[in-house]
């Protein structure tokens, strides 16, 4: 006996350039097999590293395991990695989308090449392994786990940013000089692995590339502060493709030009992603679930439309002094920076950075209710979501939700539950507007 | 002028039926099974008896609760968050806190200082927490769930059930038993367990004066004891807890049609099967 075909999984797209995104995606993993056979270098690597120049300046194609794993939960193909991770003994508890990653490896390396129907053709072997400690811990562990079923070397760098209450004038230095070590050393990697010297205009040409792109995805972002909203969060959780795994080509800026006019024009003539909006809604953090993004248009059929959102665009642009003149410092005090634009704020009202964007946010948008997601595997993303929650709600009294489930594990998400609780959600946003 | 509201539960159905003045004219409680459709229409039909009306006469329907969907004869559905809100600010003007103990669900809701719903939790999708966890472990325990309140105060002390999973906490169980604990011990434990769970969910909206603890849970007399001990002050428990959601639905469906919301759509009162 089969499984009954899984229904549709993906949301409405509300632009016409989010739509252009899965052709983006696909050229992602077939860039990768290309470049392989070509004999080019292939790395796996992570999103909001601090490092996307650097690789793109060394000419070795990124290959983004995190968004394989998105891909997968979105295709509702994702159960055979994940029980093939648990099988080799991780725990239901570690991050899906590394037991994805993991499951993959294991597979390919047990099957002797892809997984038969994986989507977008599957993964290659990289050549190498580039991790992090950006965002969370299990990003700097998965790639040395993965060495278990890859014999590639693996080089992590550590990100690092000061905690709220620092004094920032007294560590600033340390930390750029730190930041800079660790993309330094990440630089003798990867010359080590391609034989080749890093080109430092060639850094600067991806950097302008990079910061370029990212201006325009914020004016696009401000755009959106229209009424009725021009492109919704669904849309952005596609649209960041462009900014995270093209950053440092002409791709990325291309792209979000032609987002930006789109959304200028809508902005302007009153095109909304739904006729009739009634509600703003910010989607106030945690990860996107993957496998069940329709449930945006769900929210739509209620009148409620996500206008912005607190994840996979965690910074504004900002200026680094112009007595900086090395790429890799540049790099490093855009990381401090961009980490860090928020922390006097903070220390002024809230004492918590996110509190600070997303109260932004609600007065910007006009936000009528925030929606959080909590993801069982992500702790970087879902610890703390409560006390963030309860934070917020002592500057604003705007109805607020969290969802649980997971970012690509179905097994965590229970439709009935997530029905019944958008049900009392928009009865609570239409109660205050009655 | 009646309106009647319709709160299908997991295990159980209400309908509560008032007039314009908001008096409650009948309430039924009766089982809930698979086929809602054919109960709500025999809860109706009975509450309809019991205050001598036709079912022509009612002016407004609304249905509630997790089978809320499946009343055909509905004028409106409405979660069950927002009816108890209603149901028991009709009791309670004070409250600002709701628990409701289901049977499949538990659900915090706060209230703002006007009533309406301000914040609500749920608990996640396990049976921990609800009534379903206690109806399983009577089973076990060969005790009647209507009786588990009582047999726990006879306790001076409880044994405490760690499992949050209702499947191991029923292995607990036995093992507790075998290790020569009380049946009024285990019980007690079972709602001490319970009450942290529900109470530390509800602690995310921030607890305040007046609580009131509602559903099948708020007739279990041993397990209001053990979240008034977790809360730490009373709390106050409507005359019947079952009916708090369905006379909500029906004081909702009162506003609807007072604010002009007719009928869209003919409605007879008729059984529907989902099998053909």
């Amino acid at each position: 006996m089969e499984a009954k075909e899984q229904v549709k999984t993906t949301a409405v797209k509300g632009t016409d350039m989010a739509r252009k995104v899965r052709g983006l995606v696909k050229n992602i993993y077939k860039s990768a097999h290309e470049a392989k056979a070509e004999g080019k270098k292939v790395a796996y690597f992570m999103v909001a590293s601090q490092y996307d120049e650097i690789i793109r300046a060394m000419d070795v194609v990124p290959l983004p395991t995190e968004n394989y794993a998105g891909l997968c939960a979105a295709k509702r193909d994702m159960d055979r990695f994940l029980l093939k991770a648990e099988a080799d003994g991780y725990s239901q508890v570690l991050c899906s989308y590394a037991r994805i990653g993991l499951g993959f490896d294991s597979l390919r390396k047990e099957l002797g090449g892809i997984p038969e129907g994986a989507p977008d053709g599957g993964m290659p072997v990289p050549d190498m392994m580039l991790g992090s400690s950006a965002v969370c811990d299990p990003r700097f562990k998965w790639y040395q786990a993965a060495g278990r079923y890859l014999q590639v070397p693996t080089y992590s760098i550590d990100v690092v940013a000061p905690p709220v209450y620092a004094d920032l004038n007294a560590v600033r230095d340390y930390y750029i000089k730190y930041q800079k070590e660790q993309m330094q050393g990440l630089i003798s990697f990867l010359e080590a692995q391609t034989g080749r010297k890093m080109d430092k205009e060639r850094l600067w040409e991806t950097i302008r590339l990079s910061d370029k792109a990212w201006q325009l995805w914020y004016e696009i972002d401000r755009l959106r502060v229209a009424i009725p909203s021009p492109m919704p969060t669904q849309d952005h959780f596609s649209i960041m493709v462009a900014g995270h795994y093209y950053s440092g080509t002409q791709v990325a800026v291309d792209f979000y030009q032609g987002l930006y006019d789109e959304v200028k024009y809508k902005a302007e003539n009153s095109i909304g992603v739904i006729p009739d909006e009634k509600y703003r809604i910010l989607y106030g953090g945690g990860l996107p679930p993957w496998h069940t993004l329709w449930i945006f248009n769900y929210f739509e059929s209620f009148g409620a439309v996500f206008v912005i959102e607190n994840v996979y665009r965690g910074y504004d642009p900002v200026e680094v002094p112009s007595h900086v003149k090395d790429p890799v410092e540049y790099l490093a005090w855009r990381a401090y920076l961009r980490f860090t634009q928020r922390h006097e704020k903070a220390r002024a009202n809230s004492g918590n950075p996110i509190v600070e964007r997303l109260l932004g946010m609600i007065k910007d948008y006009k936000i009528d209710g925030v929606v959080f997601h909590a993801c069982r595997s992500c702790r970087a993303t879902t610890v703390g979501q409560v006390h963030l929650k309860n934070l917020l709600g002592q500057y604003t009294d705007i109805p607020m939700m969290q969802l649980v489930s997971d970012m690509v594990d179905l097994r965590d998400y229970s439709e009935a539950q997530w029905k019944a609780q958008i049900g009392a959600f928009i009865e609570a946003l239409a109660g205050r507007s009655a | 002028m009646p309106f009647a509201g319709i709160d299908i539960g997991s295990t159980m159905t209400k309908v509560v039926i008032v007039d314009r003045k908001e008096t409650i004219l009948a309430s039924v409680i009766g089982p809930t099974g698979v086929e809602h459709r054919h109960l709500a229409l025999k809860v109706m039909d009975e509450a309809i008896g019991q205050c001598g009306l036709t079912f022509e006469a009612l002016d407004f329907i609304v249905a509630t609760g997790y089978g809320r969907i499946n009343v055909p004869f509905a004028d409106k559905q409405i979660t069950e968050i927002t009816c108890h809100a209603r149901g028991i600010r009709a009791i309670f003007p004070t409250v600002r806190i709701i628990i409701d103990i289901g049977g499949q669900d538990s659900k915090g809701i706060k209230l703002d200082t006007g009533g309406k719903v301000a914040n609500f939790v749920m608990n996640d999708k396990c049976a921990a927490g609800t009534g379903r966890f206690l109806e399983v472990i009577a089973e076990t325990l060969g005790v009647k769930l209507a009786d588990m309140g009582k047999i726990s105060l006879a306790a001076r002390e409880y044994v405490k059930i760690s499992n949050t999973c209702t499947v191991f906490a029923e292995h607990e169980v036995t093992s507790r038993l075998a290790e020569g604990a009380t049946i009024p011990e285990i019980v007690a434990g079972l709602h001490e367990s319970i009450a942290g769970r529900v109470v530390n969910m509800v602690r995310h909206l921030g607890i305040e004066k007046d609580v009131v603890v509602t559903g099948g849970g708020a007739k279990n007399i041993g397990l209001v004891k053990a979240m008034e001990g977790k809360i730490g002050f009373p709390v106050l428990v409507p005359p019947e807890p079952f009916l708090t959601g369905a006379l909500g639905a029906a004081l909702l469906g009162k506003g609807f049609f007072d604010r002009g919301m007719i009928r869209d759509h003919e409605r007879r009162l008729e059984s529907v099967t989902f099998f053909k």
